[in-house]
């Protein structure tokens, strides 16, 4: 009778369950902590008790502003619904009307993580890694290249995925649910950057011992409302795009002798104004220059550069002559550099280069349509190495005329389609004979 | 006593899994629990393939679990007075339960065969409809476009959204771009592994209209959860609007006056 009493109890606890998880928590941006707190000469505490005293103030400045992941807070400055963010954030589950909860959890946080920072538990599997949302960054969208993307474009992207990498298209939840996870994604990044902002000011202005001011007029006036601003201001960065010059017809390919001028001319400025070659290559195979990192890699490799360089000096300086004032400050500025190498050992990605795309793959990571080539074309890429042939702002001047644009659209498009003998007998591979 | 009482408590716990088994198998349909609705032209070959080996198996299962349940009942140590016997074995027996059912297999294996001909064989003559990528975690779709030839530059490029004419002949020209995924149609009645370097031919005729469920039948990785596309059945008038709508927007050069929200239904 015992063992029948232990078998049921056994299954009573399969079937319950052992535990709960502990809530969800938004992690701090340690590379970027850790890199704003350099110890000064005022330093009257040790480096790490210090640090960890100002990382416990953003942490608590940033819950106040922003909430947890489970119950996130939309400040009225912050532009943000806050309807929307709790439909995306918390853990999967549904509500009394039978809606589904917890978006972000469901289909973004194993790439993108519990903070937006792109380390979830998949992403070091991934190449290219899943975005970062921290520093307010975005790819792909239709407004100048240092604006904010606009909703529609967040929205894009989370319909058509990216093609070439992992992200996977989400078309067809329903366009709440879509609003609801781009929404998420715009609080993620406004989130990271008042973090950056009060990091920084942390630098900039605050010395060793100080404490980072908490009223209303510091933490919303100054450091949130101009990031809003950015964001609020999208919508009207959009570029503008020029009318279809005659001779270009999107509907017939590249090769068809009605577009042999403009592709040619396409061709010509590939080659010449637009500078592509550089990167993408003679054949726009991407065989060009190849050793270079997008912004969120280059900022790690730069700051591991710097911190080995000075862990090095710090190592090998000579101790013995010093002060005992200064000998306590060489002392918590090498307590600072172990700490940034664990840091970016422990909290940061190894950084991959970015190459420049293979323009014959026929696979467009912002969208195919033309009108999608225009806008990477003329703003370039933002974040990544490729620059705009347009002008940088409004009323700039390019290094290609906006209507010329289309012709390098028109020559780029071609590119999957056409293998007229110009490469020789190394010529890729047209998409028809490809797998 | 107690003995009694554990012997009885384990034989009809035995007795319970034909029992419960067999309700479940009752209710089901009622509950929406059954095969999903079949829209598809060879689908009825499939499902009376299912329901004659399910009542084969049923029988065999029902006959198995309460043999079981008898024997234990029966023969229950604490009341049985005399000494085991142990005999070696029944030579007929072994023959006849080896024999029936490498007959019946047999049967099942030449009985079936013009099914599976019918979708895995007899291949129409024609060009690919439509050419589905799998990938983790999503299916990506490629039209020929006006000319009906794949890798041209008219071809017509979605995600996770496949549309295809009913009351004719499609042909699907499976690949996977990255693991075995397997892409599978619950109302068309198909299922085929896509599997990475392989071209793998897959086609059906569909008899109604309407929006069903594309899966991944071969868990994939992560997201295997997240791999869900949706396949609408419309008739080739439709069908044909919807690819000229989609090259045209595939083509724009213009923003369009509204979001791309078009694809997206409320729930």
């Amino acid at each position: 009778m015992n063992r029948q009493l232990a078998f049921a109890a056994v299954v009573l606890a399969c079937v319950a369950g052992c535990g709960k998880t502990p809530p969800a928590q938004f992690r701090l941006n340690m590379v970027q902590a850790t890199k704003t707190s350099a110890p000064d000469s005022e330093l009257k505490t040790s480096w790490s008790n210090w640090s960890r005293e100002r990382q416990a103030q953003v942490a608590t400045i940033l819950e106040a502003m922003f909430g947890t992941p489970d119950e996130p807070v939309a400040l009225k400055e912050s532009g943000l619904d806050e309807a929307k963010l709790r439909l995306a954030a918390g853990p999967v589950r549904s509500d009394i009307v039978g809606r589904k909860n917890g978006l972000y959890r469901e289909h973004c946080v194993h790439c993108h993580g519990i903070s937006g920072d792109g380390m979830g538990p998949t992403a070091a599997f991934l190449n290219p890694y899943p975005r970062d949302y921290r520093p307010g960054k975005f790819k792909f969208k239709s407004t100048w290249r240092d604006a904010k993307p606009t909703h529609a474009d967040l929205v894009k992207v989370l319909h058509e995925g990216v093609a070439g990498t992992s992200m996977p298209s989400f078309a067809l939840l329903s366009t709440a649910q879509v609003d609801a996870l781009a929404e998420y994604v715009r609080y993620l990044s406004i989130r990271g950057e008042t973090e950056a902002a009060l990091f920084g000011y942390a630098e900039q202005e605050l010395g060793s011992g100080d404490q980072l001011p908490t009223t209303r007029e510091f933490l919303v006036d100054e450091i949130l409302t101009p990031i809003v601003e950015k964001w609020q201001a999208a919508e009207e960065a959009q570029i503008p795009i020029a009318a279809l010059p005659a001779g270009v017809n999107f509907d017939l390919p590249g090769s068809d002798p009605a577009n042999r001028e403009s592709v040619a001319r396409g061709r010509a400025l590939f080659l010449g104004d637009g500078g592509c070659v550089k990167c993408h290559g003679v054949t726009g195979l991407g065989d060009g220059q190849a050793n270079d990192y997008d912004d969120w890699n280059k900022s790690i490799v730069e700051v591991t550069k710097e911190v080995v360089g000075s862990l090095e000096a710090s190592r090998t300086a000579e101790t013995s002559g010093m002060s005992a004032e200064k000998l306590a400050e060489h002392r918590a500025r090498a307590e600072w550099l172990h700490a940034f190498a664990g840091v970016l050992e422990g909290d940061a990605l190894r950084p991959r280069t970015i190459p420049p795309r293979n323009l014959r793959l026929g696979a467009y990571r912002g969208g195919r349509r033309p009108l999608d080539l225009y806008r990477r074309l003329y703003t370039g890429i933002n974040g990544a190495p490729m620059p705009g042939v347009g002008p940088s702002g409004p009323g700039g001047k390019g290094s290609v005329a906006d209507a010329e644009i289309w012709h390098i659209v028109n020559y780029i498009r071609s590119l999957p389609y056409d293998f007229d003998g110009e490469l020789g007998a190394d010529r890729p591979m047209v998409a028809k004979d490809r797998f | 006593m107690g003995k009694r009482i554990a012997g009885i408590f384990w034989s009809l716990l035995f007795l319970a899994v034909p029992v419960l088994g067999v309700a479940t198998f009752a209710v089901a349909p009622a509950y929406d629990h059954w095969l999903p609705k079949d829209v598809s032209e060879h689908g009825a070959s499939i499902d009376s393939l299912f329901y004659f080996i399910l009542a084969l198996t049923g029988v065999v299962f029902i006959a198995t679990e309460v043999l079981l349940f008898w024997f234990m009942w029966k023969y229950d140590a604490s009341q049985q007075k005399g000494a085991a016997t142990y005999i070696h074995g029944s030579h007929t027996l072994e023959v006849v339960w080896t024999i029936i059912p490498a007959a019946t297999l047999l049967f099942l294996a030449i009985y079936q065969m013009n099914a599976w001909a019918d979708v895995k064989m007899r291949r129409p003559a024609m060009a690919p409809t439509v050419e589905v990528v799998a990938r983790q975690f999503e299916w990506r779709l490629r039209y020929p476009g006006r000319d009906g030839t794949l890798g041209t530059a008219d071809d017509l490029f979605l995600v996770n959204d496949l549309h295809l004419p009913i009351d004719e002949d499609v042909l699907i020209q499976l690949k996977s771009m990255d693991v075995l995924h397997s892409f599978f149609l619950p109302n068309v009645r198909i299922k085929q592994d896509a599997v990475p370097g392989m071209k793998i031919p897959v086609w059906f005729k569909a008899r109604e209209a309407g929006e069903f469920d594309i899966v991944c039948a071969e868990l994939c990785g992560w997201g295997h959860y997240k791999m869900k596309g949706r396949i609408t059945l419309e008739p080739r008038a439709s069908f044909d609007a919807w690819l000229e709508q989609k090259y045209a927007e595939q083509q724009a050069t213009q923003p369009a006056p509204e979001a791309p929200g078009d694809l997206a239904k409320s729930e």
